[in-house]
C-alpha cells in the first residue's frame, strides 16, 4: 500500500512537472560559452527574456532560455541539438557561432525539422547545406555578402572622401582555411584592384612572427594592407609593422573578435576594421543604446562583440515573431519570421528576404569601422556613421 | 685564450664555417640573420628548462609550454591588477612557479617515476589539458596582451631598420644557459641533479637524496619556464593553447641537441630560427618554414647517428 502510494505521488509530481514546462515556451540556444562571442551572445539572449518576461512574457507565457555548450566542436553542437530536442523540448533552436559547428549541426536540424534562427555560421557552405529548408532564418550576412558590402562601403568612402583612393591592396592572411578562402573570396570581390597577397602563420597556430610578411608588404608600397588572421595575431602585428616602420595609408584588421586590449593600445588608433557593430552605434540608436545601458546594468560588463547585440535580436525576433503568431505551430510561426521587422541595436531594421540560394536571409551588409581613440567608430553605411575617417593611418 | 687553445681541430673547422655563414647572411639576407637568431634564442629559452627535467628526471615534461602558457596569464593578471610590467613579474611568477611545480612534482609525477615511460607521457599530456582547460575557464578564449612601448624599439643602421627588443629572447637563452652550466658545475646541488641524471642508484648509494633532487630540479624548471611565460608575454598573445607547439618544438631542440646538451640546445635554437627566418623571406615561401624546421631537424639527427656509427 506504502508503494502504491509513493508511486502515485512521483506520478503527480512527474505530472506536475511536465505542467510546470509546458507552461513556458522554450528556447534552445547552442554556444562556444568558452569563447567571448558565447559567453556575452548567451547573456544577451538571457536579457532579452528577462525583459519580455518582465513585460508578462508571450501568449501569456514566460519565455525560458536553455543553453547549451558546443565547445566550438561540431560533434558536441550536434549533440546539443539532440540534447536540447529529445530532453528539453524546445520550441524553437537558437544561436550559433562557428561555421564548421553548423556543419555538423545541420542534419541533425533535419531529423527535428523545428522552426531554426541562426545567428552565426557565415560560410556559404552553410548556405549551401541548409537550401529548401523553410523553417530554417539565417541572420547574419554570408561571407560573400560581406566580401560585396566591402566593395560597396570601400566604393562609397572613396566617393565621399575623395583622398581616400584604393588601387592596390596587400593581403596578409593566416595560411589555415579561414584566412585562405577569405583572401580568394576577397580576390573575386575586389577584382577591381591591384591584389597582391601572401600567407603568414598565425599565433593561434604557433606562429607569430609577422616580419618577414610586413616587409614584403613595405616594398609593395600598397594603398591597402589587410590582414585576414585572428585576435591573438591583432597587437603583436601592429607592433611589429611599427617595429620596421611598415605605415600603409590604410592598415586594415580582419579577425573574427578583437583582443580585449587592442583599444588601449595607442597602435590601434586609425586601425580600420570589419564587422557587424560597435559599442558607438549607441550615439545614433536608441536601440543600441537601451542595450548597451541593460547589458552593463545586468551583468556589469560592457559588451565587447557584436554577438552580444545579436544574441538580442535572436531572441527578440523570435518572440515576436510568436507573438504575432499566436501559436507555437511550425506554419504560422515561419509565416510570423517573414515578417519580422525589428529594429535591432545593431543599428539596421532586421527583415529576412531571399539571399543566392535560400529564402529567409536577414542582415546582408557589414560594417567598415575604425579604432580611434580607444573605440570603434563607424566609418560605413554612412547612416549610421558616428566619426569621420582618421586618414592616412599614421601607426603612433 | 686557455678555451682557443684547447679546441680541436673539427671545432675549428666548424667555427670557421659558422663564421662563414654568418658573414654571407649579413650581406645577403641580413634580416633573416637577425630575426632568425631572435627566433631561435625564444626556441632556446623556452626548450632549457625542459631540457633540465629530461635530463635529470628523466621524463618528457608534455606540458612544458602549458606551464609557459599559464606564467604569461599570472604576469597578465599582475599587469591588470597590480600595474606591474611582465618583466618585472618574471620575480614573483619564478617564487610562484616553483610551489606549482614542487607541488605537482609532489602530487603526481614522483607517483609515476618508476611507472612505464608511456605512462609517464600521459601524465604529462593529461598535466597540458588539465592546463589549457583551466586556462579556458578562468579567461576565456580571447587573445590578452598588454600594449608595451618598448617592444617596438627598434634602430638603423644605414638602410637596415630592425626591431632591438625581440634580442632579449637571444640574450636570455644565453644567460640562462651560462647559469644552468654554473649552477649544475659549481654548485653541490647542482653537482648532485648531474650525478641524479646520470645514475639515480648510484647517488643513492652515495647518500643524495634523490627524491629531493628530483623535486627541486622539477620545481626549478617549471619556476623557470613561468618566468619565461612572462617574458613570452612581452611580445605575444597569450591564449589557452598558446603553449603547446612550443612543447613540441622545445622537445624536437632537445632531441636534436641530444639529452643532457644545454649548449646544444641554445646553438640549435639559433640554427633553426635561422633557417626558419631565411625561408620566410623568399615570398610565397612561407608554408615552408615548418618544413624546413623539420628537415633541419631529420638532418641532424640523421648526421649525429651516422657519426656515432662511424665512430
Amino acid at each position: 500500500m506504502k508503494r502504491m502510494l509513493a508511486l502515485a505521488v512521483l506520478v503527480m509530481l512527474g505530472a506536475g512537472l511536465v505542467a510546470v514546462g509546458q507552461d513556458t515556451i522554450k528556447l534552445g540556444a547552442v554556444l562556444p560559452l568558452a569563447d567571448i562571442t558565447g559567453a556575452q551572445g548567451s547573456k544577451a539572449m538571457q536579457l532579452a527574456v528577462d525583459e519580455i518576461n518582465a513585460a508578462g512574457g508571450i501568449l501569456g507565457r514566460q519565455l525560458e532560455l536553455i543553453v547549451i555548450d558546443d565547445e566550438n566542436k561540431p560533434e558536441k553542437g550536434a549533440a546539443a541539438i539532440d540534447l536540447l530536442a529529445t530532453v528539453h523540448n524546445v520550441d524553437v533552436f537558437i544561436g550559433g557561432m562557428s561555421s564548421g559547428v553548423h556543419l555538423g549541426q545541420i542534419p541533425t536540424l533535419k531529423k527535428y525539422e523545428k522552426v531554426t534562427v541562426w545567428i552565426g555560421a557565415a560560410s556559404s557552405l552553410v548556405e549551401q547545406a541548409v537550401v529548401g529548408l523553410d523553417w530554417y532564418f539565417h541572420v547574419h550576412p554570408w561571407d560573400y555578402l560581406q566580401g560585396a558590402s566591402y566593395v560597396e562601403g570601400w566604393a562609397a568612402i572613396a566617393e565621399e572622401y575623395p583622398l581616400i583612393q584604393i588601387e592596390k591592396a596587400f593581403w596578409a592572411y593566416e595560411e589555415g582555411a579561414f584566412g585562405t578562402s577569405s583572401f580568394q573570396g576577397s580576390l573575386v570581390a575586389h577584382a577591381d584592384w591591384e591584389n597582391i597577397g601572401e600567407s603568414f602563420k598565425s599565433a593561434l597556430l604557433g606562429g607569430g612572427d609577422y616580419r618577414s610578411v610586413l616587409r614584403h608588404a613595405q616594398e609593395e608600397d600598397p594603398d591597402i594592407f589587410i590582414w585576414v588572421g585572428y585576435g591573438a595575431d591583432a597587437l603583436p602585428i601592429m607592433e611589429q609593422a611599427r617595429e620596421i616602420g611598415f605605415t600603409p595609408a590604410l592598415f586594415v584588421g580582419s579577425p573574427p573578435g578583437w583582443p580585449a586590449d587592442f583599444g588601449e593600445s595607442p597602435l590601434a588608433n586609425g586601425v580600420v576594421a570589419y564587422g557587424m557593430w560597435a559599442p558607438s552605434i549607441k550615439d545614433v540608436s536608441p536601440v543600441s543604446q537601451h542595450f548597451w545601458d541593460a547589458y552593463i546594468a545586468a551583468f556589469g560588463e560592457e559588451p565587447a562583440t557584436y554577438f552580444a547585440p545579436l544574441g538580442y535580436t535572436n531572441v527578440y525576433v523570435v518572440a515576436e515573431a510568436i507573438t504575432r503568431a499566436g501559436t507555437l505551430d511550425r506554419e504560422p510561426l515561419i509565416e510570423a519570421l517573414e515578417a519580422t521587422n525589428y529594429v535591432s541595436p545593431l543599428g539596421e531594421t532586421l527583415t529576412f528576404s531571399p539571399s543566392n540560394l535560400i529564402e529567409h536571409q536577414g542582415f546582408s551588409k557589414q560594417k567598415i569601422l575604425q579604432w580611434q581613440n580607444g573605440a570603434q567608430q563607424v566609418l560605413w553605411p554612412f547612416e549610421y556613421a558616428t566619426a569621420l575617417p582618421m586618414y592616412p593611418f599614421t601607426g603612433r | 685564450m686557455r678555451l682557443l687553445r684547447t679546441m680541436r681541430r673539427g671545432q675549428w673547422v666548424l667555427l670557421a664555417v659558422t663564421g662563414g655563414i654568418v658573414v654571407l647572411l649579413m650581406l645577403w639576407k641580413p634580416y633573416a640573420l637577425i630575426e632568425g637568431i631572435q627566433r631561435g634564442g625564444l626556441y632556446a629559452l623556452i626548450a632549457l628548462p625542459m631540457a633540465l627535467i629530461l635530463g635529470v628526471v628523466g621524463i618528457i615534461n608534455l606540458a612544458h609550454g602549458e606551464f609557459m602558457m599559464l606564467g604569461a596569464y599570472a604576469a597578465y593578471w599582475f599587469r591588470v591588477s597590480a600595474g606591474v610590467d611582465p618583466l618585472v613579474a618574471m620575480i614573483p611568477a619564478l617564487g610562484a612557479f616553483f610551489l606549482v611545480g614542487a607541488v605537482t612534482y609532489w602530487l603526481t609525477i614522483r607517483r609515476a617515476l618508476k611507472a612505464p615511460e608511456l605512462n609517464q607521457l600521459l601524465l604529462t599530456f593529461g598535466m597540458a589539458m588539465v592546463g589549457a582547460e583551466f586556462a579556458n575557464l578562468m579567461w576565456t578564449s580571447q587573445p590578452r596582451k598588454p600594449s608595451l612601448s618598448y617592444v617596438y624599439s627598434s634602430m638603423a643602421l644605414g638602410q637596415l631598420r630592425f626591431g632591438t627588443y625581440a634580442f632579449i629572447y637571444t640574450a636570455g637563452a644565453i644567460v640562462l644557459l651560462i647559469v644552468l652550466l654554473a649552477f649544475l658545475r659549481r654548485t653541490r646541488l647542482g653537482r648532485a641533479a648531474l650525478a641524479v641524471g646520470q645514475n639515480p642508484r648510484g647517488a643513492r648509494l652515495v647518500g643524495i637524496d634523490v627524491n629531493r633532487t628530483y623535486l627541486l630540479i622539477f620545481g626549478l624548471s617549471i619556476a623557470l619556464v613561468g618566468a619565461i611565460g612572462a617574458m613570452f608575454l612581452t611580445r605575444h598573445s597569450v591564449f589557452p593553447s598558446a603553449g603547446s607547439p612550443f612543447t613540441m618544438k622545445s622537445f624536437c631542440l632537445i632531441a636534436m641537441s641530444g639529452i643532457g646538451n644545454l649548449p646544444g640546445i641554445v646553438w640549435g635554437g639559433f640554427g633553426l630560427g635561422v633557417a626558419e627566418a631565411i625561408v620566410l623571406s623568399f615570398r610565397g615561401y612561407g608554408g615552408w618554414a615548418d618544413v624546413v624546421f623539420f628537415a633541419v631537424l631529420v638532418a641532424v639527427i640523421m648526421a649525429r647517428s651516422y657519426r656515432r656509427h662511424a665512430a
